[in-house]
Formats: structure tokens, sequence, C-alpha cells
């Protein structure tokens, strides 16, 4: 195996947020592998992530902050605004150092150097340094249907359509882009932190959901399908760990569907293997996803879970009937159906279990690793 | 380079040069390095070509390989053996004239067999369209490829070998290829489509990958070598025969005639005639035979008429149906109708293949057929021009004896029409030979500027009936030769030719040209006023103010304009906006407590909202506004009641003073508003948006209990806001049905007369439900064939069919009386009223419908499916007001001993009448106008004082 430069290109160097989190854990494994490993942020961020140790590879931010957007003039008004412009010819002389900082980053590197850019937004500033003798890797970490809906879109298509390949996180995923006219598209999936010693002893009667409550993750459906199982299942409880904007919202619906005896609120927490060993059952009722690491988690510690397919990458990650069932998204009284299910029969739970967790580990940090290295020799043929 | 990944075989035609540029650039353009180009070049070749290839040698010497075939150069199979033998890399893969790789292609195919450990990996690739530069893949190829997959053997990707799929766009492994010794067949033209199917034969594994691998493949052309494709596609059918796939064999030959004779069959207008003679001969000699009969009967009626008459070598038969085809719904051939009542496509003798009954032209006259006048001649005679043609007309109907034509001149995209008698009619068994010699220079004058281009129609008259007929030109009858002077009113500057072209419809136009000094001159000085640079300014500059007009009209612009300004002005006393089905008709609850307003004379000034075409709206005493005008915007922003049966527009807030009546449209066997999964996966401020709408309603009718469980629960409803009096538009059937049992059925309501419908046969009315989702439908299909239920019941029944309100059903052409289409009429009510039987699915109409205690049937063929996918407040099969039924033979079946089968249900049927509709007592809309409009209800009738004022 031969040791390479790889440059991993973010929003931010320091911004607390999972795509962050997941560059600075990709530097260490590449660094650990041998290979020579450069983290660029476009910007250093006022909320700063916490980094456990001094980082032993360097790290860049091109601003110092957050820079400023684009300004064109419309309408005759604006074309007489002298400061709008002068901001504006600064922001675009400014962009030009840091496009030039850049390449002085990427000068560094010996042949079959790599870039990694993480983020769309980043890629501005890639496409417009110089990048000789590089391969650049444009990565997505959502779902097709969830860039669809939204303004990266258009980004995707501009910015990413000249890549040696783009990334995306299933082969589903990649089909879909496929069809949209990308052809330079290929999947890798995220990597599994870690897998736990000891697997659940799934002996608790509970079900967990860890996520932050916010809508994105369904808990509002989650409750109306708790409210379906509850009265079937009056010895399990429900245990909501995560916090968010709409908690308040949300123990009031549970008071309101009379659930208060069997949902728990745990709050946000720090210890999910623990939060797991303590349940037998996890359910997602997510209304999108891009590759869910609460799922892979849950399967690593070895409790089956009940899911809304609401992504490729949960159908991915979950083989329905095998290692985890799945209702169709949104379907409430599908879920409960699942919970049902598995809540009924502790058999299933340890059979499902078992093989989730020796499944899950396709996804392991060193497998996945080792498919970045066969995509750079692939890349340099 | 030791051992490339790639070697590409590139063959080349005298003449090709761009072609293999292009084709060697996209192989040197990849972005996996290790991939060559093997370049074979024909004996024949040219110096042309020898020197573009030795040019694109010289560039990358490395990487393009220039081939000698030597003697044995006579075809292409032969070259592309010889790059084969050349070849070195991991992978081969061939590319065909013109054909380009695109620029991940190599990468995408080596990654798939890497993975996959395949011997063969194929991807999509498309081909030009006959005109134009556009490209497009073949329509089959998107089922094939919906999903990258690896298959074991090719018979678990049948499309792989049923179509053409692997004529290019694939790679196949070097030694895979060596060890079962595959060559193209140096004796076949068409090598390439049995290449493709004994390559996936012969291999293993095989990898599919969802990417475009080639592109600019050209565009298809069976004409050139029908005898090659035949003898390809029977080889082909040997070889799966052969490999023990006789099924596979059978889709294929089931696939053959719709993937190459009938695209060949579209193309004739477009040949000249001697080219359509020589295809139709060799059709005759080699397709015998190779359509099997039992295939060629399950294809459409005209596409198998053309199959059949390509076998037969009818040239001019086939144009005919290359007409019908690219023209649905004409007639192209003289139809005969046998004494069994069958309709054949032409001439003698009861050919199944030519059987076209089932589309219906039996059942029109002459006048609403559209009928093919293939124009025969078109030339300058003697300083006049001659027109010669002939009007097809069907054995079962004509024009009465007394016939003229005209020949009508009208300018495109305008009115102005100038015309020219037929003088020379002479009228056979199978049509109207016609011909005419007109001073077209003389009788044509068009003003010279923006009226230069005119289509030419022929109008048939006998007195009673006007028949409109363009005029049918295969491509080749006009050219330049047959153009002849005009005398534009402007003078000789504006245009002095007229010149005859067929257009892409394939009908004769004529175009004002320029072709002598004055003209041409002229048309210079206008370019160039029109084109240079200050008019270019202008014109941005005025398509920039269009467009800033136009944001006048938009929405956005509109609610934003009614919030800030329009919410501001006062409420008008005693003013009610109407609204049916978002303004699509004039009906339903609305209709029903505005009729009752109406007859009780009070003081209320009512506003009708229409979408579309204000007709059926009553026109007296009540202001119609369209939909999203602004006019509408006002008079709701005014209103002080809001009448609605399904919603006002979601971005428009109420006025704080107005009362918002929802009447709702029905009960609710389907899951609806926040109970829907679609809504339920919505984002937090799309379902925010809807809680808002929602919130709007002050007043919301109920007809049961069930309503108060389903409806006001799933769109959150305060118990003040329910009204428990039933729906407005169920009095009409509480008293019909009150009518039935005191007086008896007939005589019928006046619109039964109105609609045809005779009285010794019984109504049966079919409205299913709307199955799209939200945004423009599509026409489509329905699920019950009106056509069979004509001929099986035509005598007994008459059918009534009702589309949903937002969804258009596209129906088959029936015997006279039989089917009728009601979609377009405004009240539902009134049909129910008329109807005998209903027949639905799943829609909400069963519900009223069982008011009137009649028969009821469900047809749900996918029952299982749509409340698994919509999600569903009851089992349908347990409280059925009538038999569930699953097929249409099981509905016919239910249909003809109605009477037995209805007696098991009577009891049910009046248990789900009073399940679903306890409040509807008759009486809805008085109660409703009662409490609504109470403070001008009878106060307002004593004062007498017309409108309330402010």
């Amino acid at each position: 195996m031969s040791s390479r430069d790889v440059f991993i290109v973010s929003n931010s160097t320091d911004e607390l947020g999972g795509v962050t989190g997941w560059m600075h854990r990709t530097a260490q494994l590449f660094q650990q592998r041998g290979h020579r490993v450069h983290t660029v942020g476009i910007h250093a961020a006022e909320l700063k992530m916490a980094l456990p140790d001094p980082p032993g590879y360097p790290v860049t931010a091109l601003y110092p902050a957050h820079p400023p957007t684009p300004w064109a003039p419309r309408g005759l008004r604006d074309r007489f605004r002298i400061t709008a412009r002068r901001n504006e010819a600064a922001r675009v002389a400014e962009k030009r150092r840091a496009v030039d900082r850049l390449s002085e980053v990427f000068r560094t590197a010996r042949p079959g150097g790599v870039v990694i850019v993480s983020q769309v937004w980043a890629m501005e500033w890639v496409s417009e340094a110089d990048t000789t003798g590089l391969r650049v890797i444009g990565m997505s970490h959502e779902s097709y249907a969830y860039s669809r809906a939204g303004h990266r879109y258009r980004w995707i298509k501009r910015h990413y359509t000249g890549l040696d390949r783009w990334l995306v996180l299933t082969e589903e995923d990649a089909d879909t882009w496929a069809g949209d006219g990308m052809n330079n598209v290929g999947f890798l999936p995220n990597a599994l932190a870690a897998l736990p010693d000891v697997p659940s002893p799934r002996c608790e009667k509970s079900v967990a959901s860890i996520g932050r409550l916010s809508d994105q993750k369904g808990i509002d459906m989650l409750l109306d399908a708790w409210a379906l199982v509850a009265p079937q299942r009056p010895d399990w409880h429900l245990d909501v760990y995560g916090a968010g904007e709409d908690e308040a919202d949300l123990r009031a619906r549970c008071t309101g569907l009379g659930l208060d005896g069997s949902v728990r609120w745990r709050g946000r927490t720090d210890d999910v293997p623990g939060a797991l060993a303590a349940s037998s059952v996890f359910v997602q009722s997510s209304r999108g996803e891009g590759f869910p690491l609460a799922l892979m988690e849950a399967m690593a510690s070895g409790v089956p879970c009940a899911a809304f397919d609401c992504a490729p990458g949960v159908r991915e990650i979950v083989r329905d009937g095998e290692d985890g069932l799945l209702a169709p998204a949104g379907d409430i009284g599908a879920l409960a159906d699942r919970l049902l299910r598995l809540t009924g029969s502790p058999r299933l739970r340890d059979a499902m279990g078992a093989r989730a967790r020796v499944n899950v580990q396709r996804f392991s940090e060193a497998e996945i690793m080792s498919r970045w290295e066969e995509l750079f020799a692939f890349l340099e043929r | 380079m030791s051992t490339p990944d790639f070697s590409c075989v590139v063959t080349a035609a005298p003449g090709g040069e761009a072609a293999l540029r292009a084709s060697v650039e996209s192989v040197l353009d990849q972005t996996l390095r290790a991939v060559e180009a093997l370049v074979v070049l024909p004996a024949d070749g040219g110096a042309a070509l020898r020197a573009a290839a030795a040019s694109l040698a010289g560039r990358s010497p490395d990487r393009v390989r220039l081939l000698d075939a030597g003697a044995r150069a006579d075809c292409v199979a032969a070259l592309r053996n010889t790059g084969l033998d050349a070849a070195r890399g991991t992978y081969v893969l061939v590319l065909d004239d013109g054909e380009r790789l695109q620029q991940h292609a190599c990468r995408n195919l080596w990654e798939a067999g890497a993975r996959t450990g395949a011997d063969l990996v194929a991807g999509r690739w498309s081909r030009l369209t006959g005109d134009g530069e556009k490209e497009q893949e073949p329509p089959w190829q998107q089922p094939l490829f919906a999903r990258s997959r690896c298959v074991e053997r090719f018979a678990d990707a049948p499309g792989l070998v049923v179509h053409d799929a692997l004529v290019t766009g694939f790679c196949l492994r070097r030694e895979a290829r060596e060890r079962h010794a595959l060559r193209y067949g140096e004796d076949l033209t068409r090598s390439e489509i049995l290449f493709g199917i004994e390559a996936a034969a012969a291999v293993g594994r095989i990898a599919l990958v969802r990417r475009r691998i080639v592109s600019g493949r050209a565009a298809p052309d069976d004409g050139r070598d029908v005898a090659g494709l035949v003898e390809a596609h029977r080889r082909a059918g040997h070889l799966l025969e052969a490999c023990g796939q006789a099924g596979l064999r059978e889709e294929r030959d089931g696939a053959f005639p719709l993937d190459h004779l009938v695209p060949l069959v579209r193309t004739f207008p477009l040949l000249p005639a001697a080219e359509r003679d020589r295809i139709a001969a060799t059709a005759a000699r080699v397709l015998p035979d190779s359509v099997p009969e039992p295939v060629l009967l399950t294809l459409p009626p005209v596409e198998r008429a053309g199959v059949r008459l390509l076998e037969r070598g009818d040239a001019d038969g086939v144009l005919a149906v290359a007409y019908a085809l690219r023209r649905r719904g004409a007639v192209a051939a003289p139809l005969t109708v046998a004494d069994d009542g069958r309709v054949y496509w032409q001439g003698e003798g009861a050919d199944p293949a030519l059987d076209v009954t089932e589309l219906g032209h039996q059942h029109r006259t002459f006048g609403e057929l559209r009928l093919m006048n293939r124009l025969t001649r078109c030339e300058p005679d003697g300083g006049r021009v001659l027109l010669e043609g002939r009007l097809v007309l069907p054995s079962h109907t004509g024009p009465g004896p007394s016939v003229a034509a005209h020949l009508e001149f009208r300018v495109r995209d305008g009115a102005r029409t100038f015309r020219v008698p037929v003088d020379d009619l002479r009228r056979d068994a199978t049509g109207i030979g016609w011909r005419t010699r007109a001073d077209l220079t003389r009788v044509l004058r068009p003003l010279g500027v923006r009226d230069t281009v005119w289509d030419v129609r022929m109008v048939v008259d006998d007195g009673r009936i006007r028949a409109v007929s363009d005029l049918f030109a295969a491509r080749d009858l006009v050219g330049p030769a047959d153009r002849f002077p005009a005398l534009p009113r402007l003078g000789p500057a504006a245009g002095d030719t007229w010149q005859p072209y067929v257009t892409l419809k394939d009908h004769l136009a004529l175009r004002l040209e320029a072709h002598r000094r004055p003209a041409r001159s002229a048309g210079r000085l206008v370019h160039y006023a029109t084109h240079f640079r200050p008019a270019r300014r202008a014109r941005v500059l005025l398509r920039s103010l269009r467009t800033r007009r136009d944001r006048l009209h938009a929405r956005g612009f509109k609610v934003s304009v009614y919030h800030s300004w329009l919410l501001r002005l006062p409420v008008r006393r005693g003013s009610v906006v109407f609204e049916s089905h978002m303004g699509t008709c004039y009906g339903d609850s609305p209709r029903a407590i505005h009729e009752e307003v109406r007859g009780r004379g009070l003081p209320l000034r009512c506003v009708w909202s229409y979408d579309g075409s204000p007709e059926g709206f009553p026109a007296d005493g009540s202001r119609l506004v369209r939909r999203w005008s602004w006019r509408y915007l006002w008079a709701l922003a005014r209103a002080e009641f809001w009448v609605d049966n399904q919603g006002f527009p979601q971005q428009l807030a109420k006025p704080s003073g107005t009362t918002y009546l929802q009447t709702w449209h029905g009960s609710a066997y389907k899951r609806m508003g926040f109970d829907e999964t679609r809504v339920r996966l919505q984002n937090a401020p799309q379902r925010e948006r809807l809680q808002q709408a929602v919130d709007r309603f002050d007043h919301f009718l109920v007809r049961s209990e069930h309503d108060v469980r389903t409806l006001a629960r799933a769109y959150r409803l305060p118990e003040r806001a329910l009204l428990r009096t039933g729906y407005p538009r169920n009095d009409a059937l509480l008293a019909a049905r009150v009518r039935d049992e005191t007086e008896g059925r007939l005589p019928r309501p006046a619109l039964a007369a109105e609609l045809g419908l005779p009285d010794h046969r019984k109504t049966v009315l079919y409205a299913p439900t709307f199955r799209g989702g939200p945004g423009r439908q599509r026409r489509r299909r329905l699920l019950l064939d009106a056509a069979r239920f004509a001929e099986r019941f035509g005598d007994r029944y008459t059918l009534l069919i009702r589309a949903h309100y937002l969804e258009a059903a596209s129906l088959p052409v029936c015997p006279p009386g039989t089917v009728v289409d009601v979609s377009r009429h405004h009240d539902v009510s009134e049909l129910l009223a008329l109807s005998d039987v209903l027949v639905t699915d799943y829609s909400s109409i069963m519900f009223d419908f069982a008011l009137l205690d009649r028969p009821i049937v469900l047809f749900a063929p996918d029952l299982e499916e749509y409340a698994a996918d919509r999600g569903s407040y009851f089992d349908l099969r347990e409280k059925a007001p009538g038999p569930v039924v699953a097929t249409e033979d099981e509905l016919f079946a239910v249909l003809a001993r109605l009477k037995a089968v209805d007696c098991d249900f009577q009891e049910r049927r009046s248990r789900f009448a009073r399940e679903f509709g306890a409040y509807d007592r008759g009486d809805a809309a008085r109660a409703v106008v009662d409490t609504v409009f109470a403070r001008h209800a009878p106060a307002a009738r004593t004062t007498g004082g017309g409108e309330a004022g402010r």
C-alpha cells in the first residue's frame, strides 16, 4: 500500500456538525494508514467543535470567518451603490487570494495525490484552484430526493459534473443520479465508528428512539404509532433520547394521546451504547435520512430495528425481514405493526439482533477505508 | 503502454472522416487512462479517410493503432474481426460509425467489471433521432437498466436479447471472447445484432450498469437493408432456440415488429417513391414467415395493418398506414365492413391482420371522420398550377350525391383565406379523385410581410355536411422545380415566388420566397434593419419589459397585493363568493345552497368563481369571476361569506370579518388530510400551511358521526365548526327517492332526453375515483373497458362515464348512444338521480348514491394495493353497499343478473345509507341557510331592502 497525499476540503474546519466531524475522523484514519493528510476548511467557525487532541495533521482555514456572499447589482438603483460595489470587489479579490492559497496547498502534493471535497459549497473554491496532477473526488452526504428538493441540486449539477468521481451514499442514489445525467457518480457508504464489545442483553422491556427532537426525525409519527402499540404492550416503555426545538410540542402531544405512563423522555445522551444496552428494540420514524448512523449503532449493539423506509440509505443498512423490519414511510399502522412483532417475540428479537450485529460490520471503518484506497488506485488507472 | 485496460475497435466507412475523428477522440478523452483505439480501415477507404486516420495516429502514437484489414476487408464484420484479433486490452469494446464513448464510460464499465467479475458489462446508449441533432434512448432501455445489477445468466435480464440492447454500449472481457471464439458473422450485413446475443449467451455473468456508455449512434435506418435485418433476426431466433430459450425467442419475435418494422413504416412519407418501392419489394421477398401470425395479431390495429401491407409489398398501402400512424385517428384507407360487422382496413377478403374494428371508425360518419386526402400531383402547368389528389372514403359513409369541393389556402397562424374551386371531381367506390388547374398566382395575393406561409386544405361540401381535410404529400412530391410566380400586394420587393413544400406533419404548404433581385435586396435590407446591434438591443429590452409585465400577472404578485392592500378593504355586507371543486363546475352543495338562497329571494349578492370557461354557470343574477383573476381576489377580499366545497386557494388568508362555510365534497373512505401518508411525510412548513388553510373554516358540514370521526379529526376541526345538517346537494336525491316511491321512475327528468337516454334501457353510471397525486394530470385509460361493455350490454344499458373532476379520461369510440361521457356535466346529483345503477370503486359518490336505494356495484380491481397505498378508514368488503368485484368479467356477470344479486344487498345498502348519511334528511339546504345566513334570512326578507350596503 502506497502512501498518498490526501486533502480533505469541507465548508469549515471546526464547525459543530456531522460533516466536519466526519472530516476529522476520516483524516485520522487515513493518517493511521500511512497517508499524508491535510484538512482544509473554507472558513473557521464561530461555534467551535471540540477536537479531542491536537490533530497530527495540518488544518488550514482559508478565511478566518464565513466569507461574504456574492452580490450583483439588480436594477438601476443598485448600480449606484458604491459601497456595495467596493465590498464586492474586495470579496472577489479576497476569494482570489483564498484560491491561490488553496492552490499552494495542493502544489505540495506528491504524484498520486487526492482531493476529497466533502461539501458542495467548498467546491466553488476547489474548482477555481489549480488541481493539476490531482484526482478530485466530490461527496454528497444526503439522498437524491433530499438534494433534489433543495438548492444543492443545481450546485451539484453545475460543480460536480466535471469531477473525476463524485460519491453518494448508496448504489440506489448513484443509479438515480446516473439516470439524471451524472455519469461520474459512484457510491461509498458512511462508516460505523465502533462496535461495542458486548451486545445489548435485550432483556429490558424498552423501545429506544435516539435523535434530535426536530420535525425531520418524525417523533410525532412515532408517538402516533406508539399510541397503537401501548394498549397491547402495557409492560413496555418507549424511551425517547434526544433534545430539540420541538420538545415542548411533542410532550404536549404525548400527554394528549394519554401516553405519559409509557413514554419516558430521556433527554440528550452522550452514551449511546449505554442507552442501547438498556433497550431491546430500536425505532426510527424519520421523514428523511441520508445514511443514518443511529440505525447502524443500534445494529452494532445487537438491537433489532423497526424503521420507516424513507431513503435508500435505510434500505441499504437494514435488510427487511432479515436483520430488522421496515415500514413504508409515513405509514403509522405499519410501523406499529412492526413494533408489535418485535416486542411480541423474544426469539425474533434475538435472531434479528444477532444477525444485525454481524451484518452491520460490512460498514466497519476498516472495510470502508480499504474501499477508499481501492478507489484511489482505481482513479489512477 | 503495456497491457491496456480497454481496446476500442473503431471502423470507418468511406467518407466518414468526421465520424472517425469523433469516435477516436472520444476514446482518447476517456478518464480511464489505459485505453487504446484500434482503427480498422476498409481497403477501398479512400485517401481522405486514410489521411484522417494517420493524423489521429500521429497525434497519439502509443494509444491509436492503425490496422490493415488486408484483402478480406469487404464488409464491416471483417473489419471488426480484424480489430478484435489485434486487441490486447483486458476488455474489448466496438464502436459503430460516429458513436462516441461518454467521458467516464470506461471507468464505469471497468468498475462494474472489477466489482462483479462479469465477462460482459453493458450500459445505456443513445442514438440520434430522425431529424436534427437530438438524441434519444430507445424506450425499452429504461426498464432494462432501471437499477445497476448483475445476472448469472443472460436469461435473467431478458431485455438484453429480446431487444437489440447489445448492438453497442457494452464491453467484453478479451479472454472470454477468445475462449468462446466470438466473432462477427462475415456473411451478415447486420452482424452486430447477432454478435451481442451470441456473446451474452456464451459468457456467464453479466453486469448491467445504469450509466450512459455510448452516444451518437446513427438513427435507425432499417430500410436500407431489410434483408440483412431479417436474416440477423432469424439467426438470433435460432440461436436462442438452440440455447433452450424458446420463451425468449417468442418474446423477441413479439418485439421485432414494434422495434423495427413499425418504425420503418413510419419513415415512408420521408422517402422518395423509388426507395419506397424498393423497400416494399424487398420486404415482400424476405418478411413473410418472419413475423408469426399470432404475434402479428397482438399488435395494435394500425401497426398490424402496416406490417401486413409491408409483408405484401404494397408500397402505397404502407404509405397510407404511415399517415395514419403519424396522425392518430385518421382514416387512410377505404374501410370495408364485412357481413359479420367486422371492419377491414382495405379491400377484399377477411384478413384478420387488417381487422380494425376496435378503432371504432364505423361509429363515426362523414364529417366526423378525419380522412386522408392524398395529393398525387402538384406542378406548374402552362402558367397555372395543376393539383391532383384523392380523398379516401370508407364504405359505410360518405357525402350526399351532390358534392362540391374547394381548396382553401389559409395563412399560418391567421384567419385570412383564399379559395379555389375544384372543378373535376370523380367519385367511385373507394374515394373521390379530384383535379384542378388554378391560376394560383392571381388568386393567392398575400401582403408579403408576416404572411409568407400558407397551408392548404380541401373542403368537401354536400349541402349538409362540410368535411375538411389537409393535403397529405410524401416528402418527394414537390421540389424546387415546382415553384411558380407570386404577386404580393406590397409589390415585387416583398417576394416573387411561391415554393410548395411538405410540412413536418406531411401536409402541403406554400412559402413566399425571394428569388429575383428586388426581393432579395429588400430581404437583405430588412434583415440588416432587424439584426444590427441597436435592433438586437431593442429586442432584448422589449423582452425584459415583457417579462416584467408578465410578473404583474403572476400569482405571487397577486397574493402579496391581496394581503397588503385588498385585505384592508371593508367587508361588503351580504356578498357571498361561491366556488365548487376549485371552480371547475357549477354544482355540488354550493350550488344547492345558492339555489336555496335564490329560491327564497334572500338579499345576498352572489359571486361564482369559474376556472377555464364560464359556460354552464348561472348567467343571471350572480356575478361570474375567473379564478385567480384580480376581480376574484377583490370579491374574496370583500365578501362577507365564502362558500366552497374543497378549499379556496391555500395562499389566501380569510378577511377578518368573513364567515367561511366549507360544505366539503364527500364522506371519506380513503384517508384524508393529516391522516394521509403523503401529508405526514411533508416537512413542517408544508404541514403548517395546510393547517392554516384548514383553520379558515368557520362551518364544516357533516353527514354522519363517521364524518366526525374521520374528516373532522383528519383536518383537526373544532367541534363548534361542525354543522350536523347533511349535504345540501343530497336534498335532490332524497326528493327523487320520495318521488320514486310515490310516482315511480317514469317520466325521467328532462336531462335524460338531453343526454339521449332512451326509457327502455337502464342507465349505468361509472364514476371511478381520483388516482393521481397533486399536480397536472395526464389523460389516462379507464380501468373499465367501455367498448367491451357496449358490445355486451349495448341493448340493455346505457353507460354514463364520469371521470374525476381533476382528471380526464380517454374513451374508446363506441356505437352511438351506448356510452356517454358526462365528465363535463356540472352537477353530479342530477346524474345520480338519473342513473339506475352505480359502478364505482372508492369514490365518495357511493355514500350519496346509497340514499337513492338503487343498486351499487363496486368494481375495485386494485382494492388491496389502493387500501395499502392510500390507507382507508374501514374495510370496504365488510361494509360495502353492494357486491365488490375485482375483474371485468365478474362485473359483467353481476350486471347480467342484477336483479337477483341486488336482492341480497338491499338490507346492507340501507344499513350503509343509515350509517353514513344519518343527518341527510332532505332539508340540508334550508337548515344551512338558516344557520349561516341567519342575519340575512328572515329579517332581511321582510325589509326587502336589496343590497345591504356597507
